[in-house]
């Protein structure tokens, strides 16, 4: 049962790849500022079940409401503006734009939602202090290290002040103790600012950053009950 | 052979094998790459096998044409069972030539003509296939009128330049009167050839130059097509201790795969569209696939130079890629291009071409190597200059929008795959320039003004004739045929003046021109006419040229129409005929043919045509143009007049033939090769694009516009393209004058370089416009699966 106020709310989700489901009726909520984890062995239709929440596929069938509104009525366009307006998204190897520097990535989400580029930088700037990267600002992705990586691509993500961030598989890359830190960055900055953060891991250390847990098993999203 | 020699050896030739290994089972990705390898090399060979057949084809056209030629000897030969008498009917249908000749034999078994089974007897014709094709289609309807003979024949490919020729042969038991046509014992001459000028040779070389310059480019391109992923493939063998050298070696090795894929390919494709060959007309050219046979030393060097190609370009390729053992292969720090081993290349080709000293007072053209040469290391030279100018401009691109950014950021960090794929466009455009600029300089030598006003009139039509009602007939029936707007319709003769000078061989004759007023207007300035005036019509000069005006072109003269060949004097029943008195002097005017007619010009009433010796209608025709084949009903009416009436399309300007055969030459293969570019930049496009998909989708994650995306990409192309052609009008102008000093003529107009250039540009527009779909295709935030 969801409870009552949720940002996300999923239910019946079903996704198959060719004859080969990926989500079999996965039901899955999130609150404003709530951190969950969505868990589950490699194929089990984790990432499948975050790209059909964020907007990025659309579910075979089944509902996802956002905000109120349903997101598998809209239409590519507005959805691309919903994640640029209200997303943001973290993978497991970054992703960043390997020919812009990493200041220049930050400041991406901003100037695809408009804002000018001094501004924009000016903005990444910041969040890379506060991610503590900021003296990679003006490297490429290529040049600086996987942690610093991921700590640019956790910047992005916060930049445009979403409403919710995507992880999949945020530290997946990354030794324990930039793991660690990584995490730390992001939780705290999510909490902060009110952001809630759907966190796919496979990682019980990493899920333990969370609110709640869910795990997906055969494309089954189950939520764990919280521990005493 | 030192031990070490042999190790380094098999070395190679193991890591070659790992190499060929890795790209032959290198699973889906793996082949993928190595199909549009192979797809990029094979259109590259099916090119250069395809300009390596160019000397069979042209050999064969002209051994073939020199086979049906009439075997002619300057004394007529008696008729015997053998000998035909022959005349050509050439036609033209829409453009298209028709070559005819009509047979008449003299005997029961008479010579054939090649791929002709057996002459055909009168009323009936053998015509090639493709005239076979168009006599039953349609679209021939009206050439049927004019060929009203049964087919009873096909001619075979031996009596055929090409596949696609309209040939016909006709049977006819007697000729019209008027034309005798020409006795022949057989069919074979061996015209031979003339020796080409030397500026067409010169011409012939570089533009060969510039038409294979791009196919190397290409392959090259192609073989280093997917390298990024293949260079993180190697970075994990160097994992388990594969050294820097090995790696490398290895890439060869896929790089050769990829090639020798492409070898294969190439030559199917080849031997595939071969079978085609005689369905495709360029430029009025093609072949049978037989001609389509690569000579083979020229398939020799194909077979041979791509490989070596694929592999030297990967050596050349990964001199700027550190393969380290640890994540992605990264460019060398801080390895930048440099400009002092690029900009000596194009002035050491100038250099070359220039001491190759051009054609020689004796008409010769020696150094064709070191022009070859200088050609080659010129185009190399822009070739290597474009990756330089391209990385140095886009150093200096700040700031701007989004896609902008996300562009000139992009070329800033690699600007290789995006200069690969533009530098064919901008070595055919240079070369293309600098050709456009010769051709300009040099066609006023091959290409002359024939003096003919097709503004006044477009057909003349010739046909014998003898009397006035030939006349009125063959003008009525023009004036009548669909599409004529005015007919200046005459019958020809001469007049034969008793002049002072016919005892000393020399008979005083006068051109005698007899037509209706209006007709007369139109060939000199009459002023007032009615029917049964006689003017004399006089040049500028006042002088009636090659005749005796004293004599015979004045008024009053006596002249005669008939004489004896042999003593030139009067034939015995001719009667004298007087230029009356009141006969005006007139002032000639050129006709529609640009000749200036002059003699007696007499109305109808005053001179009957029937009195004239041997006389020849001739019908000056001007169509309207908007009336869809006003031409062809023009040439069905001649050909009802008389079958074997003469049309000529007046044209404003002739071409000397060799001239017009290389200037076709070169429309072809410049059709041929720009498609094969347009080939390359949209596989080039493609495979750039398949490489940044997973970015694609990240960037479609976050919400990125398509459109953002799409201009990103076209920004990509535009700024090299852009870089690419400024750098091909420079090197163009600069090759055009280093032509044109070798031959020593001036640049004479500029304009001719911005048709290559605007054709490039067009080439680039249409590329990224087909690259578009793909490219919309690929930008799905699904990429990201990767499960």
């Amino acid at each position: 049962m969801t409870p009552p106020g949720a940002l996300i709310e999923a239910s019946a989700l079903r996704k198959a790849y060719g004859p080969t489901p990926a989500l079999d009726g996965a039901d899955f909520s999130i609150h404003p500022g709530e951190v969950v984890a969505v868990m589950g062995p490699s194929g089990s239709g984790k990432s499948t079940l975050l790209h059909c929440l964020a907007g990025i596929i659309g579910p075979d069938s089944g509902t996802i409401r956002y905000d109120g509104r349903d997101l598998t009525v809209l239409r590519d366009g507005e959805r691309s503006a919903l994640r640029r307006a209200e997303f943001g998204f973290v993978f497991q190897f970054g992703q960043l734009v390997p020919e812009l520097t990493c200041a220049e990535n930050v400041a991406l989400p901003l100037r695809l939602n408009g804002v000018r580029r001094t501004e924009a930088e000016r903005q990444a700037q910041e969040w890379l202090e506060r991610l503590e990267v900021d003296e990679v600002a003006g490297k490429r992705p290529g040049e600086v290290s996987g942690g610093q990586g991921q700590r640019v691509a956790v910047a992005r993500a916060l930049v445009s002040r979403p409403r919710v961030v995507f992880a999949d598989e945020p530290t997946g890359a990354l030794d324990s103790l930039n793991g660690e830190r990584v995490m730390d960055l992001l939780t705290d900055a999510a909490r902060a600012s009110g952001t809630a953060v759907v966190l796919v891991t496979h990682e019980a250390r990493v899920a333990a950053y969370s609110d709640r847990e869910v795990v997906v098993r055969d494309g089954v999203a189950r939520e764990v009950a919280a521990a005493a | 052979m030192s031990a070490y020699g042999t190790g380094r050896r098999a070395s190679w030739v193991r890591d070659l094998a790992m190499g060929v290994r890795f790209a032959a089972g290198g699973g889906r990705e793996g082949w993928i790459r190595t199909a549009l390898t192979a797809l990029g090399v094979g259109l590259g060979v099916v090119l250069l096998l395809g300009a390596a057949s160019v000397p069979h084809i042209m050999e064969n056209r002209q051994q073939r044409s020199d086979a049906r030629l009439p075997a002619g000897s300057s004394a007529q030969p008696a008729p015997s069972a053998r000998t035909l008498v022959v005349t050509a009917t050439d036609t033209t249908y829409r453009g298209d030539h028709i070559s005819g000749l009509t047979l008449r034999p003299d005997g029961p078994a008479p010579a054939r003509p090649p791929g002709v089974a057996e002459v055909p007897g009168p009323g009936e014709m053998v015509v090639s296939p493709a005239l076979k094709d168009l006599l039953g289609s349609p679209e021939g309807a009206l050439l049927r009128e004019r060929l009203p003979f049964k087919t009873v024949g096909t001619i075979g490919a031996p009596g055929l330049r090409g596949p696609g020729e309209l040939v016909y042969y006709a049977g006819r038991t007697a000729f019209p009167a008027g034309h005798t046509g020409d006795r022949i014992t057989g069919f074979g001459q061996n015209t031979g050839t003339d020796p080409m000028p030397p500026l067409l040779v010169l011409l012939i070389i570089v533009a060969c130059v510039v038409l294979l310059m791009p196919v190397a480019i290409f392959i090259a391109t192609a073989v280093r097509f997917g390298g990024e992923r293949r260079d993180r493939r190697l970075a994990a063998l160097r994992l388990v201790g594969a050294d820097s050298a090995m790696a490398r070696r290895m890439a060869a090795g896929e790089a050769l795969f990829g090639a020798l894929c492409g070898l294969a390919l190439g030559g199917a494709l080849f031997l595939a569209l071969r079978q085609l060959a005689g369905l495709v007309t360029v430029w009025d050219i093609n072949a049978f696939p037989a001609d389509v046979t690569p000579v083979p030393a020229l398939a020799a060097l194909v077979l041979t130079a791509v490989p070596v190609l694929a592999v030297a370009v990967t050596f050349v390729a990964l001199r700027g890629v550190a393969i380290e053992p640890l994540g992605v292969v990264r460019n060398a720090e801080g390895r930048r291009r440099r400009l002092w081993w690029r900009l000596p290349l194009p002035f050491a080709g100038a250099a070359l071409l220039l001491l190759s000293g051009g054609p020689q007072a004796d008409g010769t053209l020696p150094h064709t190597n070191w022009i070859t040469g200088g050609a080659v290391l010129f185009l190399i030279g822009i070739t290597v200059l474009l990756p330089w100018l391209v990385e140095a401009a886009v150093a200096r691109l700040r700031g701007g929008p989004v896609p902008w950014q996300l562009a000139t950021r992009r070329l800033q960090l690699s600007s290789g795959a995006a200069v690969r794929a533009v530098s064919g466009i901008t070595v055919a455009v240079a070369g293309a320039i600098a050709l456009q600029l010769f051709f300009a300089a040099v066609q006023g030598e091959f290409v002359w003004s024939t003096g003919q006003d097709s503004g006044r009139a477009q057909l003349d039509v010739s046909l014998p004739a003898k009397d006035v009602a030939t006349l009125r007939r063959m003008t009525g029936e023009f004036r009548a045929t669909q599409g004529v707007r005015g007919v200046i319709a005459t019958i020809n003769g001469t007049a034969y003046g008793p002049g002072s000078q016919r005892d000393e061989g020399h008979i005083p004759t006068t051109p005698v021109t007899v037509g209706d007023c209006a007709a007369l207007r139109e060939l000199a300035h009459t002023g007032p006419c009615r029917a049964g005036d006689v003017f004399v019509a006089k040049e500028g000069s006042g002088m009636v040229v090659g005749a005796d005006a004293g004599s015979s072109a004045r008024p009053g003269a006596r002249v005669v129409f008939h004489i004896d060949a042999a003593t030139g004097e009067p034939a015995g029943r001719t009667r004298p005929w007087t230029v009356p008195e009141s006969a005006r002097e007139v002032r000639s005017r050129p006709d529609p043919m640009g000749r200036p007619d002059f003699g007696i010009f007499a109305t109808p009433g005053a001179l009957d045509p029937a009195a004239l010796a041997d006389p020849s209608a001739r019908a000056l025709i001007r169509v309207d143009p908007r009336v869809p084949d006003a031409a062809e009903h023009v040439r069905n009416t001649a050909a009802r007049l008389d079958p074997m009436a003469d049309v000529h399309a007046l044209q404003d300007f002739s071409r000397d033939s060799q001239f017009a055969s290389v200037r076709t030459g070169l429309l072809v293969g410049s059709t041929v090769t720009l498609a094969l570019i347009a080939a390359s930049m949209l596989v080039s496009t493609l495979e750039q694009l398949r490489e940044r998909r997973r970015l694609l989708s990240v960037l479609m994650a976050f919400g990125t516009r398509r459109a953002t995306l799409a201009w990103s990409v076209l920004w990509q192309t535009a700024v090299p393209v852009a870089l690419g052609l400024a750098l091909s009008v420079v090197g163009g102008i600069g090759l055009g004058i280093v032509l044109l000093r070798l031959v020593g003529r001036p640049v004479l107009t500029w304009s001719v370089i911005w048709p290559p250039v605007a054709a490039g540009a067009a080439l680039v527009v249409l590329v990224t416009a087909l690259s578009l779909p793909p490219l919309w295709r690929m930008m799905r935030p699904d990429g990201l699966r990767t499960e």
